[in-house]
């Protein structure tokens, strides 16, 4: 009989933790998904709502990809944060679920430039901000209420689920999008087409609202609250006391600003690397990261289970130092293996097309070479030039409207492609090790009362400035080593001297100031 | 190790008193060579979000480690 108590009260908690990982999850992911689906749809939406030759509406697509990605972020963090510490972590991450998916929904809905003017950029401005600002107070959320329902010991691998939906999320997001494009036809799909997969994040995030909806109260807040323990001004408490903040400085400069470079560049760096240093072909790289990513995928889980066993922070150090030591080495193969240079062409497989044609009152030339490698490598070039067909105009243009525009395609034979997607995969296990125990090592530094507040904003400043900075600064850097404009760059390696550095520091600095030791969660 | 940690709580402190002026130099220096709007943006953000917050980072963090405060890690 006793036996049989024991039995249904476990099957009771697998269930129960079940219930608590997917509902906190897949709200979770639903929100990478609208987060990321502007941004992979960033040039239709450019098209619509931005117009290059309005210099306002310029400035704000600038703004709208900077500022969502690392300005509003941590904002989110601390007015989620703040508000998940005062009145539960249950209502917070609903509340930033509907936000997201209001503005996503919205998004699609909001009529273009030509209908509407000046006020379509700048709706769209706003939702985007709102987006940034529900993510922000979204991870903290989940990442809390999971481990606050975690049994000790295998909090590690509970939040590790949490920590797969970044992944996951670009996955569905990009899956959508192939699948709405591929139904509707490319014409469609940038005319109107575009605007499903955002109007369907409100059927996405009905699901997950109904499903968050009826979740409980995390239990050791529920407990503190009722024991009247709540803090009455988490932000004060968590920033300006001392003991607080220096954790908050140790979590953000021992961890996530490594972990944020770390996991930009094995997710997002490695795809740039490939299509425009490398010039692989736009779907055959995809293909390379994607694959990767869906292997690499289920060591988030490995890494914060093992986390449990040895402890955060050896992982996540680990992670950091053989990233470090290993991009060099593993970009370098990576170019030379997509570098023509070294390659022996096959003169005879060598083909030229040139054709001429006016559109409308202008010419255009299209150039296109295809040569063959004798390793199976297959290179494409495609030269347009377009001019005005009347000599007059044609004369006016300034040089650098005259300039063709010039398109690099190499596709890689089998063996390179395995090759190329075993390397990002590598790049992806780096990933998983610093950012699988991290939702773990957070939320164990930080007290219950205050632990929303404190663990959303080093969390959102690691990843949304420290790594989200590196798509930038380090095309900054390779192009630094350009000798002139019209040159290939000197170093294209450079770009990685930026997570390189970050990276390193964030080692040392953990290395010598993180504890390895497991926290229990308490309400004190 | 608590020696260790206090010499390098001396390091991230000048490291985060030397980016400030190193990076206003490096902006003024490459926008004064080619003031186009790339480059006003690219610094812009530079200087008002990523160098504050690694300069605050590092100096309160390094203060607090010069002091003592992380000699013993909970």
């Amino acid at each position: 009989m006793a036996q049989n108590v024991t039995n249904v009260s476990h099957t009771e908690e697998v269930s129960s933790t079940r219930r608590v990982i997917a509902a906190s999850s897949v709200g979770t992911l639903i929100e990478w998904y609208d987060f990321y689906i502007f941004g992979t749809l960033a040039k239709i939406i450019s098209e619509q709502f931005f117009p290059k030759d309005n210099p306002t509406a310029a400035l704000l697509a600038t703004l709208a990809t900077f500022a969502a990605g690392f300005v509003i972020r941590p904002f989110g963090a601390l007015f989620f944060g703040r508000l998940g510490d005062l009145i539960g972590r249950k209502y917070t991450f609903l509340v930033t679920l509907v936000i997201m998916g209001g503005s996503t929904f919205a998004i699609g809905l909001v009529p273009g430039y030509k209908t509407i003017g000046f006020f379509a950029p700048a709706i769209v401005f706003i939702l985007r901000l709102l987006q940034g600002l529900a993510l922000g107070g979204e991870y903290g959320g989940a990442a809390t209420y999971v481990a606050e329902h975690s049994p000790e010991g295998k909090r590690g691998f509970w939040t590790s689920f949490i920590q797969t939906t970044a992944t996951l999320g670009l996955f569905l997001a990009l899956g959508v999008i192939l699948t709405v494009r591929q139904m509707l036809g490319v014409e469609t799909f940038t005319d109107w087409g575009w605007r499903i997969p955002f109007i369907l994040s409100a059927l996405l995030v009905g699901v997950s609202i109904f499903i968050r909806m009826r979740m409980s109260e995390s239990p050791l807040f529920a407990k503190m609250k009722k024991e009247g323990k709540t803090s009455a001004n988490p932000l004060a408490e968590s920033f300006k006391q001392k003991d607080n903040l220096k954790m908050v400085l140790i979590a953000l400069l021992g961890a996530t600003a490594g972990q944020g470079v770390v996991w930009y560049t094995g997710q997002f760096y490695a795809l740039s690397f490939l299509q425009n240093a490398c010039n692989i072909e736009f779907v055959q790289s995809n293909i390379i990261i994607s694959i990767a990513l869906l292997i690499g995928t289920p060591f988030f889980i490995v890494f914060g289970a093992l986390s449990d066993k040895i402890g955060r922070k050896y992982i996540m150090m680990a992670g950091m130092l053989i990233a470090v030591i290993a991009y060099r080495p593993i970009y370098t193969i990576m170019y030379n293996d997509a570098n023509l240079k070294t390659k022996e062409v096959i003169e005879d497989k060598t083909v030229n097309k040139m054709k001429y044609e006016v559109k409308g009152t202008d010419s255009l030339i299209t150039s296109v070479t295809t040569k063959l490698y004798t390793d199976g490598t297959s290179f494409k070039e495609t030269v347009k030039h377009k001019f005005p067909v009347d000599p007059a105009l044609k004369a006016a243009l300034p040089k650098d409207k005259l300039k063709p525009e010039t398109k690099k395609e190499v596709t890689l034979p089998q063996a390179l492609y395995y090759k190329m997607i075993g390397l990002v995969l590598i790049q992806v296990i780096f990933v998983t090790m610093v950012y699988g125990p991290i939702a773990a090592f957070l939320v164990e530094i930080f007290p219950t009362r205050i632990r929303y507040t404190s663990m959303s904003l080093p969390y959102h400043i690691g990843n949304g400035v420290f790594g989200g900075l590196v798509p930038l600064i380090s095309t900054r850097l390779v192009e630094a080593t350009r000798p002139a404009a019209d040159l290939p760059p000197a170093d294209p390696l450079a770009g990685l001297w930026y997570p390189i550095l970050i990276a390193g520091v964030s080692f040392v600095i953990g290395s010598l100031y993180i504890s390895n030791k497991t926290n229990n969660l308490d309400v004190e | 190790m608590s020696a260790i940690k206090r010499i390098f709580g001396l390091l991230w402190t000048i490291m985060g008193v030397g980016i400030i002026p190193l990076v206003i130099m490096q902006a003024m220096k490459e926008i004064a060579a080619k003031p186009s709007e790339e480059n006003w943006i690219f610094w812009s953000i530079v200087i008002v979000v990523l160098m504050p917050i690694i300069a605050f980072s590092l100096i309160t963090f390094g203060i607090f480690a010069l002091k003592g405060e992380y000699d013993v890690i909970a």
